[in-house]
């Protein structure tokens, strides 16, 4: 390691918000403040653990409070705030009860089918349930405090939190009269970032067509798959829509992955036709469709790192099938894929994760400086930016080495040669990487 | 006869057995009610209903696992029709049906025919068929067409198709007429040297006569226990008069009827209880109304919540285990109960919405 990137290491910092999820750092001592809520509760401190519990969700960008979460403890009651999405959660905590509700829309006018959906969530919803007070439609919940603990308020809180943002988004996609309510907090993106956004979608469907163009005429199905996921993959994390796009592309990629009885022919067909939609969205229509807010938990599950492990190396053996029959023009497409699928279906840590994200920034440098980052990859002279790359790398890691002792760094060992060669090495240092906590 | 004259003509007969453990069917001979030592688990009480029969505790008085057979006592109902073992041969080809509850689908009837009359298995004849049995159908019946028991029904190859084995009639009428000959209740048979113990004689469970360690007498003796929060959920059911036996349908759930609701219990392996009471169905008209009265009602309820799942109206309690105590749980649960039976009448009689119908012998 040379002392020029000692110098630099430092984790990535972004500007922006790229993938689902919390994108943000918790807070040095989040491990400490959960620890110290599960004593107070121990103790029937119940306002105090409620109260570290809460910091211990509290998320930063750039060292700064996030206030994803907003508290308010008084003698005997604690009122709070969580940000998650679309969705504000408002509650109070009490020595006996906590509450907690979720505004969505209003109830005068609603829709039959929109009462249905509900009622029929409270079914699916274990914690969670709907109703309707004078005014709104709302979520809720109610739990008592007698044998709490951090473990038990996370599921329950979380139901909500997750739940309310999700149903809002699928009952503004699904309901175009709906109005959304308790959404102040929601910020708009700037007319140049959409722009920018949109030109690179439209860019992005194009060079997907001309892709399209160069696979064998015949037995092409599965490569065509990789090529119209990877692309809604890409459009998520990079591009980050909301409303009735994120929810669409949830749509179609739950449809291809859990429908068996489909033939892959007909599953492309349906991904195909959505991804020209998005071609054919004007921009007056496609700008409606973001906004940005703060987050408090994660949407995916954590997953573990065995499972990204395998697979990655299952993701490795199909590129050496593709590259053993000689279908070259896929295999860059293949090794993308694998991290925009990581980064779309796992709960990741924030290590793989600002891995993950170098990795992408490498394949995606015209994005990236249209947004004003550093270029990590020059496409046309087929040129890394080697020592960006390994501070990148490094930083990432370097971040959590008090935590998690044997992880080390290996920027060094990366393959520079040719952009397949890099992300080969760049997967198999990943598959590396030792996250127990000794 | 043809399949479904047999079925109407000794459907009295037929009997479900439930345990913790699982269910099976018996069928009434001679004022008894034979099924399979398996179905019974080795224990000394089931719970046991039929056409004829409410939901009731029955004693197992005979418990043979060389055959594979025991006999349940039980105050009998006079029957208009009663079964009973043939006295012809048993040939291959011939027809045959099968009785039973496969998979809780009460009183199924599959035709089929006899593969082989005598398919020798750990030195026991069995009658092999091709009628289509499954779990649940132990212990019931197997018919000839002139509605004659041939068989009871005992245990199938796993994941083959359609391969069923029958403990032949003979074997039946042996450990009957020896059974009877004794009479005495709570006999066990030695599964090593064949004789009948009576239960009383049994200690350490070990065979008085060969020695052998009686796995039936051991469960016997130790019985269905439960442990932990089921344990637990069952104190709080008892302490509400409500009789835990009946209402167990498994290790895991209970059934309580609360005058025109029927409530299930669930404990889940994740700590969560969830009571669920299915309500009625969505009526056919002003369906909008009901889901406006269903969400205002969820804004006062705190520990109970209305939900919709294929077109039912549920009314739903949930409680995580650890929060679980006799006092809160009693409470808990007699407001689940109490709150069923009225709005069931609130929804129906108000509303309109469809009473479902009860199967008394779920």
């Amino acid at each position: 390691m040379s002392w020029l990137n000692f110098l630099k290491h430092k984790p990535s910092l972004l500007k922006h918000q790229f993938g689902r999820g919390i994108n943000a750092n918790l807070a040095d001592n989040e491990e400490n403040l959960y620890d110290r809520s599960t004593l107070a509760f121990e103790n029937q401190n119940i306002l105090q653990a409620y109260e570290y519990y809460f910091k211990s969700l509290i998320n930063f960008s750039n060292d700064k409070s996030n206030n994803n979460i907003i508290i308010n403890k008084t003698k005997k009651r604690l009122n709070f705030e969580l940000y998650q999405g679309s969705a504000r959660v408002s509650g109070y905590v009490t020595q006996e009860h906590l509450y907690a509700e979720a505004i969505l829309t209003k109830k005068a006018n609603t829709h039959v089918a929109l009462k249905r959906y509900i009622l029929e969530r409270n079914y699916q919803l274990t914690y969670a349930n709907y109703f309707t007070d004078d005014t709104y439609i709302k979520l809720k919940l109610y739990l008592d405090n007698i044998t709490m603990n951090p473990q038990k308020i996370f599921y329950p809180l979380r139901e909500l939190v997750l739940n309310a943002d999700f149903d809002k988004e699928y009952m503004r996609s699904e309901f175009s009269n709906v109005i959304l309510e308790d959404i102040q907090h929601l910020e708009n993106i700037n007319e140049d970032e959409l722009q920018i956004k949109y030109n690179f979608l439209q860019d992005w469907i194009n060079e997907l067509e001309n892709k399209i163009s160069t696979l064998p005429s015949n037995d092409n199905a599965g490569m065509q798959s990789f090529l119209y996921l990877n692309i809604l993959f890409k459009i998520d994390y990079l591009i980050v829509p909301k409303y009735e796009i994120y929810q669409k592309i949830n749509k179609r990629v739950q449809s291809y992955f859990n429908n068996e009885n489909v033939s892959s022919e007909a599953k492309n067909e349906e991904l195909k036709l959505y991804i020209y939609k998005l071609q054919n969205m004007e921009f007056k229509d496609f700008r409606k469709k973001f906004y940005t807010s703060k987050y408090t938990y994660n949407p995916v599950e954590k997953t573990s790192q065995e499972e990204i492990t395998n697979f990655i190396n299952e993701s490795l053996i199909k590129i050496r099938w593709y590259k053993n029959n000689r279908y070259n023009q896929i295999i860059e497409t293949l090794y993308i894929y694998i991290s925009f699928y990581i980064l779309y279906n796992y709960g990741v840590n924030t290590v793989i994760k600002s891995l993950l994200h170098t990795l992408v920034e490498v394949y995606n440098p015209k994005y990236f400086k249209s947004l004003s980052y550093e270029t990590l990859y020059d496409i046309e002279k087929k040129d890394f930016c080697k020592k960006l790359i390994i501070s990148r790398v490094d930083g990432a890691i370097k971040a959590y080495q008090n935590r998690f002792k044997s992880l080390e760094l290996f920027g060094n060992k990366l393959n520079f040669s040719s952009l397949n060669e890099f992300s080969n090495s760049y997967y198999l240092q990943i598959n590396e990487l030792n996250f127990e906590e000794i | 006869m043809n399949t479904q004259l047999i079925l109407d003509t000794y459907i009295d007969n037929i009997i479900q057995i439930m345990t913790p453990y699982g269910s099976g069917t018996g069928f009434i001979i001679e004022n008894l009610i034979i099924t399979n030592s398996h179905v019974v688990s080795g224990l000394k009480e089931v719970v046991i209903s039929s056409k004829k029969i409410k939901r009731s505790i029955a004693k197992v008085v005979y418990d043979d696992a060389d055959y594979d057979l025991a006999f349940i006592s039980f105050d009998m109902p006079t029957l208009s029709k009663q079964l009973s073992l043939t006295k012809k041969n048993v040939k291959d080809g011939d027809t045959t049906i099968a009785v039973g509850h496969p998979y809780g689908l009460n009183y199924t009837a599959t035709e089929g025919i006899i593969s082989k009359a005598s398919r020798l298995h750990d030195n026991l004849e069995y009658i092999q068929i091709d009628a289509a049995i499954n779990p649940g159908n132990s212990g019931g019946p197997l018919l000839n067409i002139d509605g004659e028991i041939i068989g009871v029904n005992t245990f199938i190859i796993q994941n083959s198709n359609n391969l069923g084995f029958a403990l032949p009639y003979f074997y039946v009428q042996k450990a009957l007429d020896n059974f009877k000959a004794l009479n005495k209740n709570n006999i066990i048979k030695c599964k090593s040297c064949k004789n009948l113990i009576n239960e009383l004689t049994i200690k350490h469970d070990y065979c008085p006569e060969c020695g052998v360690k009686l796995k039936v007498a051991k469960l016997r003796r130790k019985g269905y226990k439960a442990t932990g929060t089921t344990k637990l959920l069952e104190d709080i059911l008892n302490s509400l008069n409500i009789n835990v036996t009946l209402s167990r349908r498994s290790q895991s759930s209970w059934v309580v009827d609360r005058g025109s609701a029927r409530i299930k219990i669930n404990y889940y392996e994740n700590g969560i209880i969830i009571g669920d009471s299915k309500l009625c169905a969505i009526p056919k008209d002003n369906i909008n109304d009901v889901y406006d009265y269903l969400l205002k009602e969820n804004e006062k309820l705190s520990y109970l919540r209305f939900s919709i799942s294929e077109n039912n109206i549920y009314l739903s309690h949930l409680i995580i285990d650890s929060s679980l105590s006799l006092d809160k749980g009693g409470i808990a649960f007699e407001r689940l109960f109490n709150y069923s039976d009225k709005y069931d009448d609130i929804l129906i009689n108000e509303f309109f919405a469809i009473e479902l119908k009860k199967d008394d012998e779920d």
